[in-house]
C-alpha cells in the first residue's frame, strides 16, 4: 500500500449487494461470492450486506467474508421498484449500525447496481467514506432504450450512483463505452476490472456417459445454452437455427434457464416439429450445469445484448468449444478462431454455420476450447481480479486522504 | 442547543397546515437561542438560506426525475436531506443535539443519523396513514404505514398536538404512552413542551430553568 494510506489495521471494505448466495438472481452473486473469497485472501476485511433469504442464516462467515443478511420487507408493496426503495430503508439503517460498530472506520463503500443505491448513497454521507459502485448492466441496455416513466426513474437512479461514485467499476470495456454514453461520465471515472471464472470447480470427475445420457443419446451431439430464456439473450436465434444445423448434424439441443419466452420458443419448436431434438431444463442445479458444461460439444451464446458474458467464460473454463455473438462483452472475451467461434447477432444462418463448424470440424474444436481454457485459466483469474480489486481501493483512499471531504 | 427539522413542507413550499406550523416552531426556537436549522423539500429553489426570522434553511431537490409514486421519490430524497444533515453535523464539530422529524417523509433518514452518528430524533405527528387512507390496506399505504410504524419505534419522544391523537396512535400502532408528549401549539407552555421534549432526547430529565434565561 502506499504511504498515503498507511492503515494500521486491514483494507475494510463493506460491500452492498441485494444478492449473495444462496439468493441468486443474476450474475452478481456469483461475482461477490467470488470476488469476496480472494479479498479475503488478500488481506481485506470485507463485509457483505445483502437481502435476507429463506434458511440462510442473518449473519455467518463465508470463506473469510463476513455476511450480514438484513429484512428485505415483506409486507405487499406496489411494484418491485417500490419493494426495492423499501428495502434500501432496512439495508441502510443495518449498515450504519455496522458500520457504527467499527466507529466508522470502514474504508470504501462497494455499491452493486442501482438496486443498492438509496442505501449506499446515504452512507457516503453520513459517514463520509469514499463510494464506489460496480455496474454490471444499464437499464437503457437492459430495455433497449427508456420507454416508461419506471424505466427512466431506473436510469436516472443509475445515472446517481455514478456520478456520486468516487469511480465506477465495469467489468468490460463495453460496459464502460455504455456508462460513459449513458450518463456523460469522464474516462477517468470508469475502471474497467473483468468477471472472473473458477476453472477448479469444473476438475471433479465423474461418469461422463451416465451423465450425458440424462440430456441426449449417445450418437447424438449436445448443443448448450445456458441463460434466461428472454430476448435480448437471443434464445430464439439459436432455435431458427434447429433446422440448419440438424440438416447436417445428429444433434441435441440443450436448454438450460427459463423466463417469459418459454412457451413461446416451445411452440417455435413444435411447429418445426423438432420437440424430440430439444430439452429445456429450466434451472439447473449448480453442479448438473457444471457437469453438462463438460459433456457438452458445443456451447452457444447467441445474445443480442450482453454487457458480460459469464456464460462463455463458465464454457470457457469448462473446455466446451464456444460459439458467440460478436457484441458487448462477448466480442472482448471471445477472439474469432482463437478462443471461440463468433457470429453475427440475430442471424440464425450465422449461428447454424458456426455450430455446425465446430461440430464437424473436431480438430477446429479442440483448438478453440483450448485456447480459451488458457485465456480462462491466466485472465480471468479471481485471485487476478481482486488483486485489481484492491489496488484500485487503495489508489481511491490515497486521493481521498488528499482531499478536504474527509471528516477530521 | 442545535436542532435540525426535517419537514417536507415549509414556506414557500405550502401544502397543508404543517409548513404554517414548522415555521412558527422555528421561529419561536430561535428566540429562544436554539440553533435551528431546516431541512426541507423544493424542486426550484434550492441551497441554503437565511431569513431575516434566523431560521437556517437548506431546501433539497430530488436527484432522479421521474417517480413513478411518492414512496419512490421520497426514499431517493432522503439520501439528500441525509447528505445536508451530515455535512451541517460535519461542519459544526458534531455538535447537533436533536433532529425534530414532522411526519413519515424522512423518518428513513433519521433513523440512518441515529444508528450511524448517535443523533437522537424526535417524531413529530401532524397526521398518520391510516386517517389520510381511511384505513386503506392497500401496498402503497401500508407501506407508507410501516415507514410510520419505523419512525415510532425508533424514536427518543413523540410529539403529538392533541390527546386524541395519543390514543389514535395507541389504537393504530400500539405506541406507549410514556413516549408520547401532547403538545398543544395553541396551550402557553408550547414552546417550553417542545425544548422539554428536546431535551428528553436521552431519557434525562429536565432542567427546566435551561429554558427561561433568553
Amino acid at each position: 500500500m502506499g504511504g498515503a494510506c498507511q492503515l494500521d489495521r486491514l483494507l475494510r471494505v463493506v460491500m452492498l449487494s441485494w444478492e449473495f448466495p444462496p439468493r441468486t438472481v443474476g450474475g452478481i452473486a456469483a461475482h461477490l461470492f467470488n470476488l469476496s473469497r480472494e479479498l479475503v485472501k488478500l488481506g481485506v476485511e470485507t463485509r457483505i450486506v445483502t437481502c435476507d433469504f429463506p434458511g440462510a442464516p442473518e449473519s455467518e462467515v463465508v470463506n473469510g467474508a463476513h455476511v450480514l443478511r438484513v429484512d428485505s420487507y415483506k409486507t405487499p408493496s406496489p411494484d418491485f421498484a417500490t419493494w426495492d426503495s423499501l428495502m434500501n430503508v432496512n439495508m441502510q439503517k443495518e449498515t450504519a449500525a455496522l458500520i457504527s460498530s467499527f466507529g466508522g472506520q470502514v474504508d470504501i463503500i462497494h455499491a452493486h447496481d442501482w438496486l443498492v443505491a438509496n442505501a449506499a448513497l446515504g452512507l457516503k454521507h453520513v459517514f463520509r467514506i469514499p463510494l464506489v459502485s460496480t455496474i454490471h448492466s444499464t437499464e437503457i441496455g437492459r430495455r433497449n432504450g427508456l420507454h416508461t416513466d419506471y424505466e427512466r426513474m431506473i436510469h436516472q437512479t443509475e445515472n446517481w450512483l455514478a456520478h456520486e461514485s468516487w469511480r465506477v467499476v465495469c467489468c468490460s470495456h463495453y460496459m464502460s463505452g455504455q456508462v460513459r454514453w449513458a450518463f456523460g461520465l469522464p474516462e477517468e471515472r470508469v475502471t474497467v476490472i473483468p468477471n472472473g471464472v473458477d476453472v477448479s470447480v469444473y476438475e471433479k470427475d465423474f461418469d461422463r456417459a451416465e451423465f450425458r445420457k440424462r440430456f441426449a443419446l449417445p450418437e447424438e451431439k449436445i448443443v448448450l445454452f445456458v441463460g434466461r430464456l428472454v430476448y435480448e439473450k437471443g434464445v430464439q436465434i439459436l432455435v431458427s437455427a434447429m433446422p440448419k444445423i440438424l440438416s447436417r448434424v445428429n444433434a441435441k439441443f440443450v436448454v438450460v434457464g427459463d423466463g417469459g419466452m418459454r412457451d413461446s420458443l416451445m411452440r417455435q419448436v413444435a411447429n418445426m416439429r423438432l420437440t424430440h431434438r430439444i430439452v429445456s431444463t429450466g434451472f439447473l442445479d449448480e453442479e448438473s450445469l457444471r457437469k453438462l458444461y463438460q459433456v457438452a460439444d458445443v456451447c452457444v451464446v447467441p445474445s443480442l445484448y450482453e454487457p458480460f458474458g459469464i456464460t462463455a467464460l463458465e464454457a470457457m473454463a469448462a473446455k466446451t468449444p464456444l460459439v458467440a455473438s460478436n457484441t458487448g462483452g462477448l466480442s472482448e472475451i471471445v477472439e474469432h478462431d482463437n478462443t471461440g467461434t463468433k457470429v453475427s447477432p440475430g442471424n440464425a444462418d450465422s449461428v447454424a454455420w458456426g455450430v455446425t463448424r465446430v461440430l464437424l470440424d473436431p480438430g477446429y474444436a479442440s483448438w478453440i476450447k483450448l485456447n480459451a481454457y488458457q485465456k480462462a485459466l491466466h485472465v480471468y483469474d479471481w485471485a487476478k481480479i481482486a488483486k485489481q480489486t484492491k489496488e484500485f481501493y487503495e489508489q481511491i483512499l490515497k486521493e481521498y486522504d488528499k482531499g478536504s471531504w474527509k471528516p477530521t | 442547543m442545535r436542532v435540525i427539522i426535517f419537514t417536507w413542507e415549509f414556506p414557500p413550499r405550502i401544502t397543508g397546515q404543517l409548513a404554517y406550523y414548522v415555521n412558527r416552531l422555528a421561529a419561536e426556537l430561535v428566540k429562544k437561542n436554539v440553533d435551528v436549522y431546516v431541512v426541507t423539500y423544493n424542486d426550484s429553489w434550492t441551497g441554503f438560506h437565511q431569513g431575516a426570522d434566523g431560521i437556517k434553511a437548506y431546501r433539497i431537490a430530488d436527484k432522479v426525475q421521474p417517480h413513478i409514486n411518492i414512496l419512490t421519490w421520497m426514499l431517493s430524497l432522503n439520501q439528500e436531506a441525509e447528505r445536508v444533515a451530515a455535512d451541517i453535523y460535519y461542519s459544526t464539530k458534531h455538535e447537533l443535539d436533536v433532529i425534530d422529524v414532522h411526519d413519515w417523509h424522512f423518518v428513513p433518514a433519521a433513523v440512518t443519523l441515529k444508528k450511524a452518528l448517535r443523533i437522537p430524533y424526535v417524531f413529530s405527528i401532524d397526521s398518520i396513514e391510516p386517517h389520510r387512507s381511511r384505513n386503506s390496506g392497500a401496498p402503497l399505504s401500508s407501506s407508507i404505514r410501516s415507514m410510520e410504524s419505523l419512525g415510532l419505534s425508533e424514536a427518543a419522544r413523540i410529539l403529538v398536538k392533541s390527546e386524541w391523537m395519543k390514543q389514535e396512535l395507541k389504537r393504530y400502532y400500539n405506541t406507549s404512552d410514556d413516549v408520547v408528549d401532547v403538545v398543544s401549539p395553541d396551550a402557553g407552555s408550547w414552546m417550553n413542551r417542545i425544548l422539554g421534549a428536546y431535551q428528553r432526547r436521552w431519557g434525562v430529565p429536565v432542567n427546566w430553568t435551561d429554558f427561561f434565561e433568553s
